[in-house]
């Protein structure tokens, strides 16, 4: 309705003064031991979260929940179809169990509306976009006259957030056949600790049909993750169309397993509703074996398919061509350009390209310099911010362009020396958050910290996040979520919330991640067990999902 | 028409031929699964219109619960999913796109039961103005295959970025082998969410299979709502991996809009030590928890009391009553109901027989006809009533002695078609044959068909689908296509197979690659087309 909202913010303080009287038996999750999850027979206290919000405060009733709930919005973003879409998707997930025949009229539900509060109408998403919310839950009673649910936020984005933090509040109660919301009155203040949160997945080794890709994007908004790193092309296929250089894609697997241009779109926009950008990446010169298939000409030779010919200014125009098409349907303001794993060994090999090297004064690995830096150029004249896997930095850092994020994965300690020069870092270590690491287990994901070695505060604020990686070489269609979830959550925890409530002498991780594991199966996401030691790997037998 | 006209009618004669020899080059194979009765096919292609619709023109079939209607955007939705489409139809000369497609059903009922006719005549015609798709059925459920088969046909162009129906002419007639064609889910020994078993249900219907045998309840858990009795579901793992009546209900009705009938277990009295969680008065001791105290009246008071709330859900002919692996040794040690055995003159085996048989009386009590593990058959099969069905699992052979018996059968024996055995592999699924070694036309009728099963000791909503499929498509075509188009090699099968696992992936189903053992990850990089 209004943007500055004068009225929802005197509720909110009504709210609280009411809340001190409400609230005398709250206490912090984080700080106390949590009432113990009884999956048995008796608690019903299904308080949990994941990830944890940042400051929150609860009560012990109990709400009923209408299964007719009506979303109230207010504020300049109130209206946006983001809003609505989301309503209705989480409506679906928190009422699964209420059939029409259950839908109770007559019955007096305490939570009958949800009010959804956007101040700002700007839905662009980018990188560090605000995505703080606040929800508030109390009963309508004679005590008060603020009952109700409401989510407040400045962005559609947080709101967002804020409608999945509340489809956690809720349950189904076998016994009623009501939702029910938990430990009600509940005050949450929530935002992220870093604001780049990712999941990298790759088309090349596999193609994942758009249907999975959706899956995938689906389950990484319960988990409030927000970037989807889409390592599209490698050097075993390249499915992605360009318009510009159309043979590209004869690297794709099969005429079936490729995505046009408006796939591409497609996914975009379906992450953007769900909150999530899309980070495209062309990882060159290294890994584009497949792109020879089209155009034979950037294979330096028949038997030299990799590093992409150095020497040939077509490898640059191709390059130019690639990202000027992927510009117009990744507007993130991060572009991915690889730069991994380079073994140029080969450029030495190749006559033409050896006499390039001698005609330019270059040994192979200033080539392999020379090749970063120009695609980051061609990346920078199209606004976007280049993003680099670590060899680059490791090799050439002080050539680096200053904008250039660098993305940590061979090991730890990296992102400290990346921010000590200024750079800022994502962090995915292989050791702790290669998804196809089937070795590392949960708690290893999740004890993992990103800002491990770097005390200075400036130096952290470069820091902007970490990312899980799921590489594909063994996994597909069949396999994909398995093998992301639930490990995926532990760093998504980790990279949400507080530190502190992400310590070691937090008890109640365990249970609250198989709780969450239990809820992606719920809602029909392939979560595997979370406390196998190796990854994906069945239950060992009979039991609750709540104990495996 | 002037000159234009005809120029544009020679131009479009170019297009058509150019498509034509474009097109028959990539996909002369037949890429249906399961294999129609009869194909017949041509050379040529269409599109798809943008707003394709259905019409029902002279069908009889009122589709007063939406059935057809659902199941047709459902067929569209899937086919559409694969890629966003671009063309524009409305500029492509209407001889070559299709408006639609018209349905007609003969039969106005829309009730699903057992040996219902499922056979459908589908025909896409090359040319005409309109052009509609024909599908022919007797029923609702036939005309549900034939669109399930129409969207095999359908395919992504990403030359003209629409959908796009090569081949036509098509003459497809098609009805099934075997009229129970079955896949077994098992929500006891882990709980299936409700969006996992719907998922499930979907992707059978991709294969015409046409029972999800529900095995709800055994010695781990009884997740079910009883009204009856409603301290059977303190059973259940925990308070919220639990199914109300209500959910219950609403996969039978999210089944049977698919064409799938459900089929609800009890498995008495071997499997059911997690009933006397709520009522600790049917395990004959606290040592001895199975099987369910034979001498307790109580025991077949709830018996009764299940089957009845049952009756009320699960409409389906059949209710399976289990009766395998029933070790009556700790009934002898029990004191109580050793005095009862002992009264009443009967060994073990004949207490067992005994609890069978009245468990069977209760269920023809309450109008279902019943289907028993094949223990029961081989232990005291003379004494089974005689509208028993027996289901096998143990080994091969079964059927064939029952069906000498005169009583029906399904084929699930353990080494071909037990999905959770992770080393039988696709091709065991596909040769597995319920008809070996009966050769007597009548003997052949008494088997039903057979069914797949997904018992879930190491099975829950993390692994459900890549360990059913795609092995469950092979031996869904056994059960479906007729025996002499059965390839004898399955070798000869596997790009077809293969082809099939890759839409199933497409339509977001998370089928295994054909290589190694079941729901085994790739090995490699590569092509789903090929692993």
């Amino acid at each position: 309705m209004y943007s500055s909202n004068p009225r929802s913010n005197l509720l909110f303080v009504v709210l609280i003064l009411f809340s001190s009287s409400l609230l005398i038996n709250s206490r912090k999750l984080d700080l106390k031991q949590p009432q113990q999850l009884d999956h048995g027979h008796t608690d019903d206290s299904l308080a949990y979260v994941w990830p944890l919000p940042w400051d929150y405060t609860f009560g012990n009733q109990t709400l009923t929940v209408d299964p007719n709930l009506s979303l109230v919005t207010q504020g300049n973003g109130g209206h946006s179809v983001i809003v609505s879409e989301a309503f209705d998707r989480y409506k679906k997930i928190i009422f699964e169990h209420c059939s029409s025949k259950l839908d109770g009229s007559g019955v007096d539900y305490h939570l009958t509306r949800l009010n959804v509060i956007v101040h700002s109408g700007n839905e662009e998403l980018q990188l560090g976009v605000d995505e703080s919310y606040t929800l508030m839950v109390a009963a309508r009673d004679e005590l008060s006259v603020i009952g109700g649910i409401t989510i407040e936020a400045n962005t559609v984005y947080g709101a967002l957030h804020g409608l999945e933090t509340l489809s956690q509040l809720c349950a189904f109660d076998y016994g009623t056949k009501t939702v029910k919301l938990f430990n009600a009155p509940w005050y949450i203040q929530d935002k992220p600790r870093f604001k780049y949160r990712g999941l990298l997945i790759d088309t090349s080794r596999h193609y994942l049909p758009i249907e999975i890709i959706k899956q995938v994007i689906e389950s990484m908004s319960y988990a409030k993750l927000n970037v989807l790193h889409w390592h599209i092309i490698d050097e075993e296929s390249f499915p992605l169309e360009v318009p510009t250089y159309p043979k590209l894609w004869k690297g794709s697997y099969t005429k079936w397993e490729r995505y046009t241009t408006d796939d591409a779109s497609e996914i975009v926009n379906f992450a953007k509703m769900r909150g999530i950008n899309v980070m495209a990446e062309v990882d060159v010169p290294g890994h584009a074996e497949s792109w020879g298939k089209g155009y034979p000409d950037v294979w330096p030779s028949p038997s030299c398919r990799e590093p992409l010919d150095v020497s040939k200014n077509f490898t640059f125009d191709l390059i130019s061509g690639i990202l000027a098409d992927m510009r117009k349907i990744f507007p993130f303001e991060l572009f991915h350009l690889g730069g991994d794993e380079v073994h140029y060994d080969c450029w030495n090999s190749t006559p033409h390209v050896k006499q390039w090297l001698q005609d330019h004064n270059m040994t192979a690995k200033d080539a392999y310099q020379y090749f970063v830096l120009r695609a980051q150029e061609i990346a920078i004249s199209l606004k976007w911010t280049p993003v680099n896997w670590e060899e680059t930095f490791n090799t050439f850092a002080s050539s680096l362009d200053p904008r250039t994020v660098v993305h940590n994965w061979l090991g730890s300690g990296v992102c400290p020396k990346a921010v000590a020069k200024g750079f800022r870092c994502v962090f995915s270590n292989q050791g702790v958050w290669y998804l196809d690491h089937l070795d590392v287990p949960w708690d290893s994901v999740y004890y993992a910290e990103p800002l491990e070695g770097i005390t200075d505060a400036s130096e952290q604020e470069l820091v902007i996040g970490g990312e899980v990686c799921m590489w594909a070489e063994t996994a597909d269609a069949s396999n994909f979520q398995q093998t992301i979830w639930p490990r995926a959550a532990a760093a998504a925890e980790r990279l949400w919330s507080k530190k502190e409530s992400a310590s070691s002498a937090n008890t109640t991780v365990l249970p609250r991640l198989e709780y969450f594991r239990c809820l992606l199966t719920r809602r029909g996401i392939q979560a595997a067990p979370v406390t196998n030691f190796y990854a994906r790997r069945p239950p060992s037998g009979p039991g609750s999902c709540y104990s495996q | 028409m002037g000159r234009t006209g005809l120029y544009i009618i020679i131009l479009w004669y170019l297009v058509y031929v150019l498509v034509i020899s474009a097109d028959a080059a990539d996909t002369k194979h037949l890429n249906i699964w399961p294999m129609p009765q009869s194909v017949s096919y041509g050379y040529g292609s269409l599109y798809l219109s943008n707003d394709f619709v259905l019409k029902t023109k002279g069908s009889k079939f009122a589709d007063a619960s939406g059935i057809l209607k659902d199941a047709f955007f459902r067929t569209i939705n899937v086919v559409k999913a694969t890629h966003v489409i671009e063309a524009n139809t409305s500029n492509i000369n209407p001889t070559f796109v299709l408006k639609g497609i018209h349905v007609v059903v003969l039969s106005p009922s829309d009730e699903l039961q057992h040996g219902i006719d499922e056979s459908y005549k589908l025909h896409i015609p090359a040319n005409g103005n309109p052009l509609y798709v024909h599908i022919e059925a007797q029923t609702v459920y036939g005309a549900l295959h034939g669109l399930e088969t129409f969207s095999q046909l359908c395919h992504y162009n990403f030359s003209s970025r629409g959908i796009q129906v090569h081949q036509v002419p098509w003459t497809i007639v098609d009805q099934p082998r075997f009229s129970y064609r079955g896949l077994l889910i098992d929500t006891a020994s882990h709980y299936l969410p409700l969006p996992v078993i719907k998922k499930v249900i979907d992707s059978m219907t991709y294969a015409k299979l046409n029972v999800l045998h529900w095995h709800i309840v055994d010695s781990q858990s009884f997740p079910l709502e009883i009204p009856s009795y409603p301290k059977l579901w303190d059973g259940a793992y925990s308070i919220s991996e639990r199914y109300t009546t209500a959910d219950a209900a609403e996969i039978v009705s999210y089944a049977v809009k698919r064409g799938i009938n459900v089929l609800a277990e009890i498995d008495v009295p071997g499997h059911a030590q997690s009933w006397g969680v709520g009522y600790p008065a049917l395990w004959p001791s606290p040592d001895c928890k199975e099987p369910l105290d034979v001498s307790n009246e109580f025991t077949f008071k709830l018996i009764d009391g299940i089957l009845s709330d049952f009756s009320k859900i699960f409409k389906y002919k059949f209710v399976h009553l289990g009766g395998d692996e029933v070790d009556t040794s700790c009934w002898q040690s029990t004191p109580h109901v050793y005095k009862w055995l002992w009264r009443n003159g009967l060994n073990g085996s004949e207490a067992y027989q005994y609890f069978v048989l009245r468990a069977q009386k209760m269920a023809l009590s309450h109008g279902y006809e019943i289907i028993n593990w094949e223990e029961t058959f081989n232990n005291f099969g003379s004494k089974l009533s005689r509208k028993t069905v027996v289901h096998n699992w143990l080994g091969s052979g079964v059927a064939q002695r029952v069906v000498k018996a005169g009583l029906r059968c399904i084929v699930s024996n353990q080494d071909k078609w037990y999905l959770d055995h992770l080393d039988a592999l696709w091709q065991g699924f596909y040769t597995n044959e319920p008809l070996a070694n009966i050769t007597d036309p009548k003997q052949q009728a008494l088997v039903l068909g057979g069914e797949v099963c997904m018992w879930g000791e190491h099975i829950d909503g993390s692994d459900i689908e890549q360990t059913i499929w795609p092995r469950a498509a092979a031996a869904a075509e056994r059960l479906w296509t007729p025996y002499d188009k059965l390839a004898k090699d399955p070798e000869q099968v596997r790009d077809r197979l293969s082809y099939f696992r890759c839409l199933l992936n497409q339509r977001g189903v998370a089928a295994a690659p054909l290589e190694g053992l079941g729901r085994a990850a790739p090995e490699e990089p590569g092509s789903c087309y090929v692993q």
